[in-house]
């Protein structure tokens, strides 16, 4: 049985994901042009959700289209954010350059630990990544550079919450067409064989370490990016929050909550943790306690995620009601 | 001299792949031993071996999955000893694995994309679904190009595995156990599709268990022994060979163990033994009408076995015929899905392993086991917690008694011995919960021929102590010595039972490893 669910997700979904990032953008951009609509509330919760969005798509291109596991986000965001600071205070550059070179940046040091992390495979990858993204915020702590352990503040204009949502837009829709190319390109059935067997997919010719390190630089990219503009509305950034573990745990529950390798499964996965975090806000602990009770019951009884389980739903019902009609 | 013609097929250049010196260590154990081979270009070709022989890491050395220890190999004239396995399939060697490794999650079209588009991203749509439709009913596959691998039951994932392979339109086809676990109809199936294949611009390499489709297919044959080149030549005069018949069923050392063959306790030996064949009181195990498998794959189709106290079995068969799977069945490491197991006179089917243990069935498994972090000791004792301290040590004693070896290294890392010892190692931890029977399976793989001396002599002292046991085991000749009776399991069903003399003169048997006149 659970074998024929698999099936049904995959093929189901296949036919409705071209749609995904314009639906995404539409959706966000849409909410953008209704007047009023976007206190400064609803934007700063979708300036959020838009960064966790990102994160999650770059995250579900590694792991769940390429089979990397990662828990090193953090050290993506945290030298994203680093970065921009850096440039933006240091160097006076406007905003939008100094985001695309924070993204460079997370694509250079993904192209520089490659040949180490890509020696491991499988759960040693995912503690490798770990490994790195802790050392980076140890070495942040403890080097007297970058303002240490107190970090660096921004002295720029501080952003209104309409101008961060107009970059977290742009960021938005850069990865929707990055992940559209990826996921529904010949590029993805690479990438999906190198995630199903990797030594299967080098003896029929697939250069598996530049498949690995494409997907690797462009995850990169997209989390650094998002870390560089997490920074400029945070305006300030220090060691603790920037590389925290929390941003690869974040990222990865999400993920696995909508539906790991499913194209919906990020934006289900952050849309739910996100709305689940501003209900429960006065509850932290409580929030942290019910997404891991969440994380385990989807982990048991819908390992395709919220994304698989909707799919296997509007299965069931075109089975029921929709027999006339062709499969 | 310089211009004498060589030999026809002899010529240089005449040959797809060459191996020269090639040499794979694991540690210490060579799987690999110094192999020269030459495969005819355009030919198809067999290696053929018993399990253990190195069959499968030749395969991996020549597509590039294995990096050898020493040696070269030289493919249509250029040295790609050091090319990493993408390279290789890019230059048109394919190969295909012992179990199907298909991309799981991807449909059979997908499959077939990777390489397509790995090799030519900038192909049109139309040539690449032209190319995949040619290639899918060449394999027989039409109508499940969208069909997820993961839903295709084993014969198909075995075509997909070709089909993939082919993708790459390939110089060289190394076909790994194509045929293993397929039934004769689908072997036949099989052997089709490979002459097909064979175009005389293809070479093929196929590496088999099942004698027929080498038989069939391979005009010539290498048959590898432990690592090493056994023979070579044309496949009828080295499948009539008597020297490649001994190394299937063992009796390479048929001399040695001429001489003590009886194991039957001497009259002055004391024992409480029934004499095999008056089978006296009740059975200690008693399979009835066993069938288990994984997913779709049945393994054991209906078994039933009965053994007495003090009785030696040994289960025989060829690779797939389900041994390991009966024994995990018997022990509970596999549930079986029809059927019952009776010990001593109680119904264990839905007991878990540990239950089996406590109860007496031990099970020393195939390939040791060994836990790596535990030392020697620690490895034993594992097998006899919530026993008092006293009887422990006395248990340990015993079992270093039995192998001294493994006293000297008591407190070493359990993987840092030889492959003997860990053998050694494994059937200690099998005895020291005082079992009341105990499957040994497959204890002689992969070791020297003095060192299986030496594990039969042990198993001997233990049959004489009156210790129930199940062999299984691929050196027929060894086990039909130690065991009173034997059962041939064919296709997961007994096909022949009887005593081990019985066993040892039926010409079925021959015909099972080798495949003659069927």
């Amino acid at each position: 049985m659970t074998i024929n669910i698999t099936k049904i997700a995959e093929t189901h979904h296949a036919g409705i994901a071209v749609w995904a990032g314009p639906v995404i953008v539409a959706a966000f951009a849409g909410a953008a042009l209704v007047p009023n609509l976007l206190s400064d509330y609803a934007s700063q919760i979708s300036f959020r959700l838009m960064l966790y969005i990102v994160l999650a798509e770059a995250w579900n291109l590694l792991a769940g289209y390429c089979g990397l596991v990662s828990l090193g986000s953090a050290s993506f965001v945290g030298v994203g954010a680093y970065v921009l600071v850096g440039l933006l205070d240091g160097a006076g550059f406007p905003v939008a350059p100094a985001v695309v070179i924070a993204g460079v940046a997370g694509a250079t040091l993904a192209a520089l630990i490659s040949p180490a992390v890509f020696r491991l495979r499988g759960l040693y990858f995912t503690v490798g990544t770990l490994a790195l993204g802790e050392a980076l915020r140890l070495l942040m702590i403890n080097v007297p550079w970058f303002g240490g352990a107190t970090g660096l503040f921004l002295h720029t204009e501080w952003p209104s919450s309409q101008e961060l949502y107009f970059w977290a837009l742009a960021l938005l829709v850069i990865t929707e067409g990055a992940l559209s190319i990826g996921t529904q390109s010949r590029l993805s059935v690479l990438m999906r064989a190198v995630r199903d067997d990797e030594d299967a997919a080098s003896q029929v010719g697939v250069r598996a370490f530049r498949v690995k390190l494409g997907a690797f630089m462009v995850a990169g990219f997209l989390m650094s990016a998002a870390g560089g503009l997490q920074a400029y509305k945070l305006t300030a950034v220090e060691p603790y929050g920037m590389f925290g573990l929390q941003w690869s745990v974040d990222v990865l529950a999400m993920v696995i909550i909508g539906g790991i390798g499913l194209r919906y499964g990020p934006v289900i996965g952050a849309v739910f943790v996100v709305m689940l975090g501003e209900l429960l806000a006065d509850y932290p602990e409580l929030h942290v306690a019910i997404t891991g009770v969440i994380l385990i019951i989807v982990i048991r009884f819908a390992p395709k995620g919220l994304a698989g389980l909707a799919a296997d739903v509007g299965r069931l019902f075109a089975d029921r009601y929709g027999q006339g009609q062709p499969a | 001299m310089m211009h004498a013609t060589p030999p026809p097929g002899e010529a240089f250049g005449d040959f797809i792949i060459e191996t020269r010196g090639l040499i794979k260590q694991y540690g210490g154990v060579i799987a690999t031993d110094n192999v020269d081979l030459s495969i005819p270009r355009g030919e198809v070709y067999g290696v053929i071996g018993p399990n253990g022989a190195g069959k499968s890491t030749l395969v991996g050395l020549l597509s590039g999955a294995v990096k050898p220890s020493a040696g070269t190999i030289v493919y249509n004239g250029v040295d790609i000893t050091s090319m990493p396995s993408s390279e290789r399939a890019r230059l048109g060697i394919g190969r295909t694995y012992q179990i199907p490794r298909p991309f799981l999650d991807m449909t059979v079209a997908e499959n077939l994309q990777v390489a397509l588009y790995s090799a030519n991203p900038l192909i049109s749509a139309r040539n690449a679904r032209n190319e995949i439709e040619a290639t899918l009913s060449r394999t027989g596959l039409h109508g499940e190009t969208d069909i997820v691998a993961r839903n295709l039951p084993l014969l198909r994932r075995k075509r997909l595995e070709v089909a993939r392979a082919l993708m790459l339109k390939p110089r060289l086809l190394l076909l790994d156990e194509v045929g293993a676990g397929l039934v004769d109809s689908e072997v036949t199936e099989l052997i089709d599709l490979i002459r097909a294949i064979a175009d005389g611009k293809t070479s093929i390499v196929i590496v088999e268990h099942v004698i027929r489709i080498v038989r069939e297919c391979c005009r010539q044959l290498t048959v590898l022994h432990i690592g090493a080149k056994f023979a070579e030549g044309p496949t009828t005069a080295v499948l009539a060979d008597t020297d490649v018949a001994a190394i299937y069923l063992g009796t390479a050392h048929s001399r040695v163990h001429a001489q003590k063959t009886d194991d039957r306790p001497a009259p002055g030996e004391a024992t409480l033994l029934p004499p095999a064949g008056a089978h006296a009181g009740e059975a200690l195990l008693r399979i009835t009408d066993v069938a288990a498998g994984f997913g779709q794959a049945r393994v054991l189709t209906q078994v039933n076995l009965d053994m007495w106290p003090g009785e030696a079995v040994a289960i025989l068969g060829t690779n797939g015929a389900g041994k390991t799977t009966l024994a995990n069945t018997i022990s509970g490491a596999v549930r079986a899905t029809s059927g019952r197991i009776i010990f001593d006179g109680k119904d264990v089917t839905g007991l878990a392993s540990h239950i089996r243990l406590q109860r007496g069935i031990a099970h020393c498994m195939e390939g040791r086991r060994i836990f790596p972090t535990l030392s020697v000791e620690e490895n034993l004792l594992i097998a006899a917690r919530h026993v008092a301290a006293r009887e422990c040590q006395r248990r340990l004693d015993e079992i270093y008694a039995l192998f001294p070896g493994l006293n000297s290294r008591r407190s070493n890392p359990g993987t840092s011995l030889s492959g003997g010892e860990q053998q050694m190692l494994a059937i200690g931890r099998s005895l020291m919960s005082k079992p009341r029977l105990v499957i040994f399976d497959e204890i002689s793989l992969g070791l020297a021929p003095i060192i299986m001396d030496k594990l039969y002599e042990t198993l001997r002292q233990l049959r004489r102590a009156g210790l129930t046991m199940l062999i299984i085991e691929q050196d027929v000749d060894r086990a039909l010595a130690l065991a009173d009776c034997a059962c041939v399991l064919e296709r997961g069903r007994l096909a022949l039972s009887g005593s081990s003399s019985e066993i040892r003169s039926n010409q079925h048997l021959r015909q099972l490893y080798l495949g003659e006149g069927d």
